[in-house]
């Protein structure tokens, strides 16, 4: 009888042994693997409030430029013209300031991760509660002798999965209902502000101003928020089906997670 | 047997319970909103952060945040501020042609008049020497001489006085102009000023309530929860009602009070900056037109004292490259008639100069104001872009105090529900818990 009995425990913690393989994926994806660094605090490292300093120097003699070059033109299409090139030039200036350095940033937050053993690094603005705080390593990485060392692995299947939002508002359908709300938005913005000019008083302006508001916020439960919904349910099966537990958007996604945007648009297509 | 059978039934049921707990966590890690079920440890939670701040009671005043940043916007990135700077360039231009082609005037007139004062200095030479017998008749020549000269006064004085006017009614239009955008420039910093302690305000008084409705939760609970025992005596029942009334009436009477000095504070400061903005406009107009009757009357004297240094040599022989002096003519006279020439030709280079530089100061002066006039108005487009800076501050700042009093409430809920990590910013709702209506319920709490 005692060998019976011995025989059932065993059965029992074979059975609790295999009972974390038996289970869906989503089991296994234990929180501990989720870190999140505050970009804030990285920002405030001396390599990058140098490259601050000089863009804002940068910004500060384009700003005056720009203004040199706005005093003499009335045509709207040549003020927009000009405002996108002094636009594009402070982005390449950025790029060129910030790019080499955020590449360093990515290898050391990558290194960080792989070595404990996190499948996803987040931005601490989304994280409310929990997970680790992996800033400290990070900035002691990037503030170190040398270049950080990129992980020899690549990061592990995460149960946190992305969508790049970007790629999914280029989608033709959503992206002609968008153009569709902004000639929308700036029609309205053009008349409202033809009206305030014309307003007797405040009480007037701000009864343009909520008709603005409303005629903006119509348009949007029309055209937008279905699509937005729709999107919402498609990132949500995908989600399910790849038994993913979260879907967060790429701004927001530092390191690693599963990117499941190509489905996403395949699915909305 | 017996119990070799209950031992194997125990060990049975002690592997089934944990098998099942472990099955009910990986169930647990898909529930959504749909199913909410108690969480287990090491699952991910989220919240619908937009939905919570919807709920927190700052959330009014962060609407009306946002409705003063949209506000802002629709006025100050509307074309006709950027139009405004442009119109100003143009009208400069247009001052600055009208300008030029006066000077352009005055250089004809003054060359023109070199002209004319050359052949009246050669009449003068002629009548000089007519005089002394050897030419045509000096009273002759002298008569069209003064004709001449009377026609050139009438001129100079027309010319100067049309000018005088011109520049007087540009720089009074201008001093108009810059005293309305003064005015708006005014009222505006006075209607931010009053906005901002509007704004002050209510913060203190929803932070306020919020510390009232905090100091007084525990006794409200403890109140609630005797009225909530049914056991309660009537007698009992009525003493706690009126306990909580109490309580309430407190509250509202310490809120009101508070909203009435804030009421008397607005009221105070409206009327001050009401005084403060007409005085500052009394001040910087009165400046402003003592500076414009300085320059008007500079412009007078000036003017003037160019006249009568015009009109005086007249008659004068100026311009040539000489005086033309008549064969013959006895060499102390040729010297006398030669100095004359020197003499004239200098004041009238010296005339001429100072006329242009008249206008030349009257072309920089004036460009001069209506920049200023730019200035204004850039003013006051930096006092908007200012503006909305410090309305996406104060946003930021306010947003931020209801994000973290929120993640406090959800802090404590995860941990009671045991998920270790929570997240917001869920593009889609996948798997995870969904903890956005408990948190809700607690946020609510945060109203009473």
């Amino acid at each position: 009888m005692a060998t019976r009995t011995h025989r059932l425990a065993i059965a029992c913690a074979a059975l609790l042994l295999a009972a974390p393989i038996l289970t869906p994926a989503t089991l296994a994806a234990d929180v501990v693997d989720i870190g999140f660094v505050d970009q804030a605090a990285l920002s405030n490292i001396r390599q990058f409030t140098d490259a601050n300093r000089q863009l804002a120097g940068f910004k500060s003699d384009l700003d005056k430029q720009f203004a040199q070059r706005m005093r003499s033109v009335k045509d709207g299409a040549t003020q927009q013209r000009i405002a996108q090139e002094f636009q594009n030039k402070l982005g390449t200036r950025q790029r060129e300031l910030f790019g080499p350095l955020f590449a360093r940033a990515q290898v050391a937050i990558a290194s960080v991760a792989s070595s404990k053993n996190l499948s996803v690094v987040v931005d601490k603005r989304i994280v409310i509660f929990g997970g680790q705080d992996v800033t400290q390593n990070v900035i002691n990485l990037l503030a170190g002798p040398g270049d950080p060392i990129p992980p020899v692995n690549t990061p592990p299947p995460s149960s946190v999965g992305y969508v790049d939002q970007t790629q999914i508002d280029a989608i033709p359908k959503l992206k002609s209902a968008n153009e569709e709300f902004q000639k929308f938005q700036a029609d309205q913005q053009k008349a409202a502000q033809a009206k305030i000019k014309s307003a007797k008083n405040d009480a007037d302006r701000q009864s343009v101003f909520k008709e603005y508001q409303t005629a903006l916020a119509d348009k949007n439960k029309s055209a937008i928020a279905p699509l937005v919904d729709k999107t919402r349910d498609a990132i949500a099966d995908v989600a399910k089906k790849k038994g993913l537990l979260l879907v967060i958007d790429r701004s927001n996604l530092i390191y690693g997670g599963t990117d499941i945007t190509s489905d996403v648009t395949s699915a909305l297509k | 047997m017996s119990q070799a059978r209950s031992s194997k039934a125990g060990a049975f049921v002690a592997c089934g319970a944990l098998v099942v707990s472990l099955a009910a966590c990986a169930r647990q890690a898909t529930t959504t909103a749909e199913s909410p079920r108690p969480a287990l440890n090491g699952h991910v939670g989220y919240v619908r952060m937009e939905e919570l701040v919807k709920k927190h009671p700052l959330y009014a005043q962060l609407a009306r945040l946002d409705e003063d940043m949209a506000a802002l916007q629709l006025k100050s990135v509307g074309p006709e501020i950027a139009r405004s700077g442009a119109d100003i360039a143009v009208e400069a231009k247009r001052l600055q042609s009208e300008l030029d082609i006066a000077a352009t005037r005055t250089k004809k007139a003054l060359a023109d008049k070199q002209i004319e004062y050359a052949k009246l200095e050669q009449s003068a030479i002629n009548a000089a020497i007519g005089g002394g017998g050897s030419g045509p008749g000096g009273g002759a020549i002298a008569g069209g001489i003064a004709q001449q000269a009377r026609a050139q006064q009438q001129s100079v004085l027309r010319d100067a006085q049309k000018n005088l006017d011109t520049y007087r009614r540009e720089v009074i239009a201008q001093d108009q102009s810059a005293v309305a955008s003064l005015n708006a420039s005014l009222a505006e910093r006075a209607s931010r000023t009053f906005r901002a302690k509007a704004d002050e305000l209510q913060r203190k008084e929803t932070d306020f309530a919020l510390s009232l409705a905090t100091e007084d939760s525990a006794e409200r609970l403890s109140l609630r929860t005797k009225l909530s025992n049914l056991a309660l005596d009537d007698s009992s029942r009525d003493d706690v009602k009126k306990q909580l009334d109490a309580l309430d009436k407190k509250e509202s009477d310490a809120l009101a009070a508070l909203k009435n000095r804030d009421q008397s504070t607005l009221a105070a400061l409206q009327t001050q900056l009401h005084d403060g903005v007409r005085a500052d406009l009394r001040a910087q107009v009165a400046v402003m037109q003592k500076r414009t009757l300085v320059k008007i009357n500079e412009r007078e004297t000036s003017t003037r004292q160019q006249l009568i240094a015009k009109l005086r040599p007249l008659p004068q022989a100026a311009g040539g490259s000489g005086v033309n002096v008549p064969a013959g003519v006895a060499p102390d006279m040729r010297s006398k008639l030669e100095a004359l020439h020197k003499k004239y030709q200098s004041d009238f280079d010296k005339d001429a100069n100072r006329t242009i530089a008249s206008f030349q100061a009257t072309r920089a002066d004036l460009t001069r104001r209506f920049r200023e006039l730019g200035q204004v108005d850039q003013t006051a487009q930096a006092g908007a872009a200012k503006q909305m800076d410090s309305l996406q501050k104060q946003r930021g700042d306010l947003y931020g105090q209801m994000v973290a009093q929120i993640g406090r409430e959800v802090k404590t809920i995860a941990e009671k529900r045991g998920i270790n990590v929570v997240v917001s910013g869920v593009v889609a709702p996948a798997g995870g818990v969904d903890l956005t209506a408990d948190a809700e319920k607690d946020i609510e709490s945060l109203h009473e």
